[in-house]
């Protein structure tokens, strides 16, 4: 009599967000279902379990009261909780956007008054709980989806560079569109990770990723205002992806 | 100089251009041939070509050196699994590198020594093996400085150098693979006579006193080391992006990370190596979050101080070749190599006149 191997298991959650993380995960589900049991994704399948789990994915912003309250309840199951993609790691657009204008006038633009929808701020995880692991992108890139999972599957951290676009590119040796194009490419402060996907094509890279390991902000502005662009166009995209505020403020600074 | 001024100890021939297909024919029966091609408004980049209608004969510099195709942006070094630790050893395509500058056969020379010094780096060695380098002449554009570098002239590195003398290539060999070609390629080809010396030779003189950039480099060390505290490092540093895009492009920047990937059945892996870059603030970091070098103005010093004056490796010397890779591919326009040596030479000059005058 053969005794069944017992996996590992996962779970694949998602708060407020576009599913994006979540189609990523169920398109690469074939290269994990050897090694791991879902336990939960209630996104692809419909029997799901409650419960202790070994590491559970999360997507999305926490946006309303039941994303909290679901977030709480997935923190305490979980052995190792991953933040998967900015809307997780940083807020993302939720957050940029709470930023511009009242959440209430949002809410009444959209639901109209008379809804009974609760809402937050719109917050990443770790603003509530403690995150082990977080994999910026918009969507998540699979290959480092999946090299976070076998880290994690043989109980090691995995180690996430977040080293800047332009080594992609240039690896790529693509033409700088910066330079050829006067492009407003955020490639040089913007975590790589995506392979340079838009630079590759000849756009200039919106910063989807995530700022990188130490943006050089400073120079950032300086090169793109010598090239005519508007600082607050820069800003806003940089905040829209999730680019922390004590940037801009040392930004700020300096220009005075 | 020129790279025929010895022209008793190599054979030397001509081609004419008009021939150039039937070389090129030659070419490609060694293996995949790889030549600058035009890929965008201003850059060039060498690629696999099948015809010589595909070649950018005019392409000053692409945007990587040739350097990628023996030190791969991104390769697998060993794979390992329960049972050992396995050296990855991919079948090798033979590759002929057609049009290499003087400037990067310079900085080929530099990696050899680097790659092959003490425990010679067998990755690099195997594919540096599997080519076949031909040298190409070139005149340089604003940019270029190679001259100040004494890059200019092509003393080795390559198995064939072709220089352009208007209706004609002058070819002359380096190596016994070289010579095989040439044999091989001998009914094309007909035996250089004095007249195609001279014309050699005018080349050589015309394209020297084309050069509109560079310095005299006599005094680099020196002056890379009293100016290490100039003020124009920091003015430099507040324009730096920290985006690393100087390195990779250099044809003699060799710095990598070492990453292991980890399958998911948790029982097998695999090590790859990847270019790494000077410029990204992890490079220096270590444990307890301590940086040796945390600011971009440390950062861009140590280049510079690589590229200008050397350090302790296998080269031990100055490892700029003058090709202006870092000067076109830097968003910032701060690494115009030459215009930091002039005005870091400017200050200098002035201490030492101080220095006589106290």
């Amino acid at each position: 009599m053969s005794v069944a191997k017992v996996l590992p298991t996962i779970s694949v959650e998602g708060l407020t967000g576009c599913a994006g993380e979540l189609l990523v995960i169920l398109e690469n589900l074939d290269h994990l279902l050897p090694y791991v049991r879902i336990k939960s994704f209630p996104f692809a399948q419909s029997r799901n379990e409650d419960g202790p789990v070994d590491i559970t994915f999360v997507e999305g912003s926490v946006s309303q009261n039941h994303d909290l309250e679901k977030l709480t309840k997935i923190r305490a199951n979980s052995r190792w909780l991953v933040a998967v993609g900015n809307c997780a790691t940083t807020g993302c657009l939720q957050k940029a956007s709470c930023q511009q204008c009242s959440a209430k006038s949002m809410m009444q633009a959209v639901y109209g008054n008379d809804s009974t929808m609760s809402v937050l701020p719109a917050q990443p995880l770790e603003h509530y709980v403690k995150v082990d692991v977080s994999l910026p992108g918009c969507p998540i890139n699979a290959t480092q989806f999946l090299a976070v999972t076998a880290s994690l599957l043989r109980e090691q951290l995995p180690y996430i560079t977040s080293k800047p676009v332009c080594l992609e590119c240039k690896m790529k040796e693509n033409p700088c569109v910066l330079i050829e194009k006067n492009a407003p490419c955020l490639g040089p402060i913007t975590a790589a990770g995506c392979g340079a996907l838009c630079p590759s094509v000849g756009a200039a890279c919106y910063g989807c990723w995530g700022v990188c390991d130490e943006p050089q902000i400073e120079a950032m502005k300086i090169i793109l205002t010598e090239k005519g662009y508007d600082v607050d166009e820069v800003y806003s995209r940089l905040k829209a992806f999730g680019a922390p505020e004590h940037l801009f403020e040392r930004m700020n600074k300096k220009a005075n | 100089m020129s790279v025929s001024s010895e022209k008793n100890v190599q054979k030397s021939f001509t081609l004419p251009k008009s021939d150039f297909d039937q070389f090129f024919t030659l070419l490609a029966q060694m293996g995949t041939v790889y030549a600058a091609v035009k890929v965008s408004e201003q850059s060039f980049a060498f690629r696999a070509v099948t015809s010589a209608k595909q070649i950018a004969f005019d392409a000053i510099r692409t945007i990587l050196p040739p350097k990628k195709f023996f030190y791969p942006p991104s390769e697998t070094l060993i794979t390992y699994d329960k049972d050992g630790i396995y050296e990855n050893e991919p079948e090798l395509e033979f590759k002929v590198i057609f049009g290499v500058h003087p400037c990067d056969l310079a900085g080929l020379g530099i990696m050899d020594k680097i790659f092959s010094s003490g425990h010679a780096d067998s990755h690099y060695m195997r594919q540096r093996e599997a080519s076949f380098v031909i040298g190409h002449s070139c005149m340089p554009d604003k940019h270029c400085f190679c001259q100040s570098m004494g890059s200019d002239c092509a003393k080795s590195g390559y198995d064939i150098f072709l220089t352009d003398i208007d209706s004609d290539y002058f070819i002359e060999a380096l190596t016994p693979a070289g010579d095989q070609f040439i044999a091989l390629a001998q009914p094309i080809l007909a035996g250089a006579t004095d007249k195609d010396h001279e014309r050699n030779h005018h080349f050589w003189e015309t394209r020297s006193a084309a050069f509109t950039n560079g310095f005299n480099s006599s005094n680099l060390k020196v002056t890379m080391e009293g100016e290490w505290d100039n003020k124009l490092w920091d003015e430099l540093g507040e324009r730096c992006l920290s985006c690393g895009s100087c390195t990779p492009v250099c044809p003699t920047c060799y710095c990598f990370d070492l990453v292991d990937i980890a399958s998911l059945n948790n029982d097998s892996g695999s090590r790859k190596r990847e270019w790494d870059s000077c410029q990204f603030t992890g490079f220096a970091k270590v444990n307890g979050d301590f940086n040796f070098r945390p600011t971009p103005v440390d950062r861009l010093k140590f280049w510079y101080r690589h590229k200008l004056h050397g350090f302790d490796d296998a080269y031990a010397d100055k490892t700029c070749v003058g090709c202006g890779r870092c000067t076109v591919s830097c968003p910032s326009g701060i690494d115009d190599i030459v215009a930091v040596v002039k005005a870091l030479q400017v200050s200098s000059a002035a201490k030492t006149s101080e220095g006589a005058d106290a």
